[in-house]
């Protein structure tokens, strides 16, 4: 009971507390360890009873994540798989940065220069969350088609954009309205323009913000299937939609195709969210905050 | 970006009248969301404004026929027809179920994670970024490996509980097993997604309230109450908040993990909506659907920040 | 000289004065170029037809016609074509269908009935001639074996049963169960063709052995079990099994033939159906643990089986190629297949009517006479006695009954003969618009019946109940 009552709060910890973060951090992670390992695994092996820990590994599902064996000739063909994954990267790159442009602008707007029905206009934009998105489906594959957005990256991009404003505005406002004015009003009257207290002032104090809703809009874009697979054509197909593809066909689930397509792609999101680490835990505020 | 150079354009000559104008102070903030709202309109909202009309009129997508109209007389048909139905009350409760329980799940693990990570150790950032991994992962991966976790036969689940009773251990074959298996995967999902937004609120509590506190030798309920609680607490609001608004959507977990098995136990409200909507085809009857359970979330929403706010300003 | 009659028909006389002018080669100058897009699930029968087409395809017409398939992920099949043909996107030109969609799609206006171009066709009225009738009935008529035509067989399936000749030819086995049951322990095609629901409830009791006990020559490695077939709940998976059953014990699925006078009520919960759905039932006890779920689908089955954890199942042959393949299966050298079980008759024969499976491929009513005239062109091609007979030895099923006549049919993979026996006596679903409800309430019922959660009798009466309002208010039956 002294141990945990002495740390409470930020504080520092010894290697005791490492050991024991590890513990539970590997229990948290065993399942995606689990997906990991059966990435180089035989399909034999997966599904070996009892259940393997030590196994010859094969790299036989990372080869076929990039070529299939085709099912007449020797050739094996490509599956497209670094176009997918680059689609991936460019869509949600892109949809997460206007994401954050569009978003902390909004953001900026609603928690500084409150406008009539703030409020209002807030939880109208949360509600466009609310919806299982299957609902607005059709709609949507429409107006995709009649505005000729449908298999286009600037369409797929600007939906997704779309998708994680009400989060990006809420959470970034959410740290606006933390932290206190009294610097900005303090450098206005030194003669700052706005522009200048925007850039110098506002968004270093909300980085963990942006940093954490990056992460977040990152992972929900990231991860999309069912628009991508609606709307994507052939050469904007991202991997989640590739990903489909070892659910079934002549066998079941391919385990160990599946598990590859997902160690690859998780390397760019725990890259990313490993790099802005440090942003993420920097604090919210700086100890200026607001009452 | 073109909001900011409000400054530079103000001294430049009269032709920019309508830019002045634009850019004039009380605009700012109109200006600043337009950018969003625009955007949002054109892609979320127009759409389900579209599905709203069609929740009066008698449409099946898969059909050639255009849209036909109740008639003023019995506009409502498709929502009374909908209500009507007992199979969307027995999905209500499931989600209600799979909601409270995942939600307070992830409420529980991701505090205590996060007061785990709340300070500096060797490996922190390592271990974090392990922790953080689940998240990060699509729907589909993480469905697929938990209904294989909880396979009777090749399972992990199965067979490390084997180990003890000797039996295969079926999970799934219960209603509230069923439950359990969606609500641990989805759980154990986005438990992460809390710790990291409490997290965040947990570091930038400045260290002399605590050592203030040492000398008050105030209790560690107290001392979480006054001084940790407040500068956690709008996060963990945003985190509840959209952690339950995504729960209730919930979809792939369940389609995969169970189908909404077994027989309709876990037939949750998205599973119902994309049935009468995708597989059924009754896409006006899905439309008032989707507006009932808009109208229960906003309700839920609103009476949750209502309770929210009240809390803060007694506090 | 078909094919100038057909190039010259073709054309505009503004293309060939054209030609003139610029004095281009006649043939490369009338040469279009015409793209026919296919949507496809994602699996090896329309890859190998990619393949072939890419290669071997060249249009009579002289046009420069490509087929382009777009692959889909079987599991997202049905939500992609549906939302491409609802949203009227008019994408594709060719559809491979799940056959009981054709209901659905063919009222909806998609896909295009080809009677006109049948009758204008001699080629194509050969070909149909060819067409076994169980698949032009299933695969091509709507109403069921109603004289309107839409599809073509892209792959015929149907189930046999999968088994472990090491154990059905084990001595030791052979005599055990001849001392249980006095009856022999089928071990050969032959031996199979005798074999019914009660001797597949005995065997299933039979080879159920705890982790340790004795099975063939050596221990069980782990906990085996008897016999499995479909009971999963999702998509048709249980409906596919339990459909034989009712065929099989005399009852239907509803009364389509007297549409619209038939009835659900007292006909899908007819008391011969409640006894055959009970059989079923009472079956699944000698299956794998996750029966108990209501999740073994085709591909859990195939699963138990290649891992050797079964002794006999039954699936679809279009999942048998993969139990073959050593790096995949542990039972590729042990396998053996044979006709499905079925019902015994009162003259001691056996009635193994069964669910039918495959995809036809369909044409879309949006195509140009030009483009259709190319997309039937393909059609033949694909359909030929040669492109079919390489499609049988790449290791897929062919329709013709000419090719089911070679030689080279049966020999080609070793589940082929059992389905050309049987393809005769399958049945398809309904297959009318309101099938995915139809199927779905159905599933359901029946996962809740194979849960233990309510009774045959009780899983019967709601699909009946729920069929009759449904069908009533779709006015089918009056």
């Amino acid at each position: 009971m002294r141990f945990f009552r002495k740390k409470q709060g930020i504080g520092k910890a010894g290697a005791g507390w490492s050991l024991f973060a590890g513990v539970v951090s590997l229990i948290y992670f065993f399942p995606v360890l689990w997906i990991i390992l059966t990435a180089f695994k035989t399909r034999t092996d997966t599904l070996s009873i009892p259940p393997k820990f030590i196994f010859t590994p094969t790299f036989d599902n990372f080869i076929a994540v990039f070529y299939r064996s085709a099912a007449s000739s020797q050739d094996a063909a490509s599956t497209g798989f670094e176009l997918y994954f680059f689609n991936s990267i460019f869509i949600a790159g892109t949809s997460v940065i206007l994401a954050l442009i569009i978003g902390t602008l909004a953001s900026y707007g609603f928690s500084r220069h409150p406008l009539r029905g703030n409020d209002t206009y807030l939880f109208v934009i949360l509600t466009t969350r609310m919806l299982p998105p299957i609902i607005a489906i059709i709609p949507i594959f429409l107006m995709f088609r009649l505005s000729g957005l449908s298999g286009t990256y600037i369409g797929i991009i600007l939906l997704y954009t779309a998708f994680n404003l009400p989060f990006s505005i809420w959470m970034i406002k959410s740290f606006f309205d933390e932290i206190s004015t009294d610097v900005e009003d303090a450098a206005r009257m030194d003669g700052s323009r706005d522009r200048g207290v925007f850039f110098k002032i506002c968004l270093p104090q909300v980085k963990a913000g942006l940093a954490a809703t990056a992460v977040f809009a990152l992972i929900l874009t990231w991860n999309e299937f069912l628009f991508a697979l609606l709307l994507t054509g052939t050469d904007t197909r991202t991997v989640p939609v590739q990903m489909a593809r070892t659910l079934g066909g002549e066998i079941g689930v391919d385990w160990g195709l599946l598990a590859a397509i997902v160690t690859i792609f998780l390397i760019p999101v725990f890259a990313v969210t490993y790099m802005l680490q440090n942003h993420l835990l920097r604090g919210v505020t700086f100890g200026t905050v607001k009452k | 970006m073109t909001t900011l150079n409000s400054n530079a354009t103000e001294q430049q000559s009269p032709t920019f009248g309508f830019w002045v104008w634009l850019m004039a102070p009380e605009r700012r903030g109109a200006l600043l969301i337009t950018p969003a709202i625009v955007l949002l309109f054109a892609m979320n909202i127009l759409p389900l404004m579209w599905s709203f009309g069609l929740s009066f009129f008698r449409y099946r997508a898969n059909r050639l026929n255009p849209p036909e109209f109740l008639g003023w007389d019995n506009m409502f048909r498709n929502y009374e027809k909908v209500t009507s139905s007992s199979a969307i009350w027995d999905s209500f409760q499931t989600t209600a179920i799979i909601v409270a329980g995942s939600v307070t799940l992830q409420v529980i693990i991701g505090f205590l994670l996060a007061l785990m990570f709340a300070r500096e150790f060797p490996f922190r950032k390592i271990l974090l970024s392990m922790v953080l991994t689940p998240m990060m992962l699509s729907f589909v991966a993480v469905g697929v490996f938990f209904k294989f976790f909880y396979e009777p036969s090749f399972g992990l689940l199965s067979q490390a509980i084997r180990v003890f009773t000797g039996e295969p251990y079926i999970l799934l074959g219960t209603k509230w097993g069923s439950i359990w298996g969606i609500i641990i995967a989805d759980a154990w999902m986005w438990s992460p997604f809390v710790m990291l937004l409490v997290l965040a609120g947990l570091v930038s509590v400045p260290k002399y309230l605590y050592e203030a506190a040492d000398i008050d030798r105030a209790s560690w309920f107290r001392r979480f109450r006054t001084i940790t609680f407040p500068y956690i607490k709008s996060l963990l609001l945003l985190a509840v908040l959209f952690r339950t608004i995504e729960t209730f959507k919930l979809f792939d977990l369940v389609y995969i993990i169970t189908e909404g098995g077994p027989g309709s136990a876990t037939e949750t409200l998205s599973v119902y909506v994309y049935r009468q909507g995708f597989q059924y085809f009754r896409t006006s009857d899905a439309s008032a659907l989707g507006y009932i359970l808009l109208f229960v979330v906003i309700v839920l929403t609103n009476l949750y920040l209502y309770v929210v706010n009240r809390r803060s300003e007694e506090l | 000289m078909s094919f100038i009659s057909k190039t010259m028909s073709a054309v505009a006389a503004g293309g060939i004065a054209l030609s003139a002018l610029t004095g281009m080669s006649m043939s490369s100058a009338l040469a279009k170029d015409i793209v026919i897009k296919m949507a496809a699930p994602d699996w090896g029968p329309t890859r190998l037809m990619q393949d072939m087409a890419t290669k071997q395809y060249k249009a009579k017409s002289g046009n420069n016609v490509t087929l382009e398939i777009d692959f889909i992920p079987w599991p997202s099949f049905y939500e992609r074509v549906a939302a491409s043909l609802s949203s009227g996107e008019k994408k594709y030109q060719m559809v491979v269908s799940d056959s009981q969609w054709l209901g659905a799609f063919i009222e909806g206006g998609h896909f295009a009935k080809l009677n006109t171009y049948i009758d204008a066709d001699p080629e194509l009225q050969a070909l149909m001639k060819d067409l076994h009738p169980a698949l032009i009935k299933a695969y091509s008529t709507y109403p069921t074996g109603a004289d309107a035509y839409y599809g073509f067989p892209q792959m015929p399936d149907s189930y046999p049963t999968w088994y472990r000749k090491d154990l059905f030819c084990n001595a030791k086995e052979q005599a055990a169960y001849k001392a249980k049951y006095s009856r022999t322990l089928p071990c050969t095609y032959d031996d199979w063709k005798d074999v019914d629901w009660k001797d597949w409830k005995n065997i299933g009791s039979f080879f159920v052995r705890a982790k340790g006990e004795a099975l063939g020559d050596g221990v069980a490695e782990n906990d085996f079990y008897g016999t499995a077939y479909q009971a999963g709940k999702g998509y048709d998976f249980s409906s596919c099994q339990i459909n034989s059953f009712i065929w099989q014990w005399g009852g239907d699925i509803w009364d389509e033939k007297n549409e619209p006078t038939g009835q659900a009520e007292g006909v899908v919960n007819s008391p011969s159906n409640v006894e055959a759905f009970q059989a079923y039932l009472d079956i699944l006890p000698n299956s794998p643990p996750i029966w108990k779920t209501g999740q073994m689908d085709i591909f859990a089955v195939q699963d138990q089986f290649m891992q050797g954890n079964v002794a006999a199942v039954i699936d679809w042959a279009g999942l048998a190629d993969p139990v073959l393949d050593a790096s995949k299966s542990k039972v590729h050298d042990k396998v053996a297949f044979a006709l499905n079980p079925g019902k015994r008759r009162a003259d001691g024969s056996i009635n193994r009517v069964a669910q039918i499976g495959g995809q036809p491929f369909v044409l879309t009513t949006w195509n140009d006479d030009e483009v259709m005239k190319e997309a039937l062109d393909i059609v033949k091609w694909f359909l030929s006695t040669p492109v079919q007979k390489q499609f049988v030895e790449g290791g897929f099923l062919s329709g013709l009954q000419s090719v089911m006549a070679w030689d080279g049919h049966d020999a080609a993979r070793p589940w082929n003969r059992a389905h050309r026996e049987v393809i005769g006596e399958l049945k398809d679903f309904w297959r009318i618009p309101e099938f995915f409800e139809l199927l779905t309430q159905q599933q359901q019922e029946f996962d809740k019946a194979i849960t233990g959660q309510i009774s045959a009798k009780e899983a019967l009466d709601n699909i009946a109940e729920f069929q009759q309002s449904l069908l009533e208010d779709a006015g089918r039956i009056k």
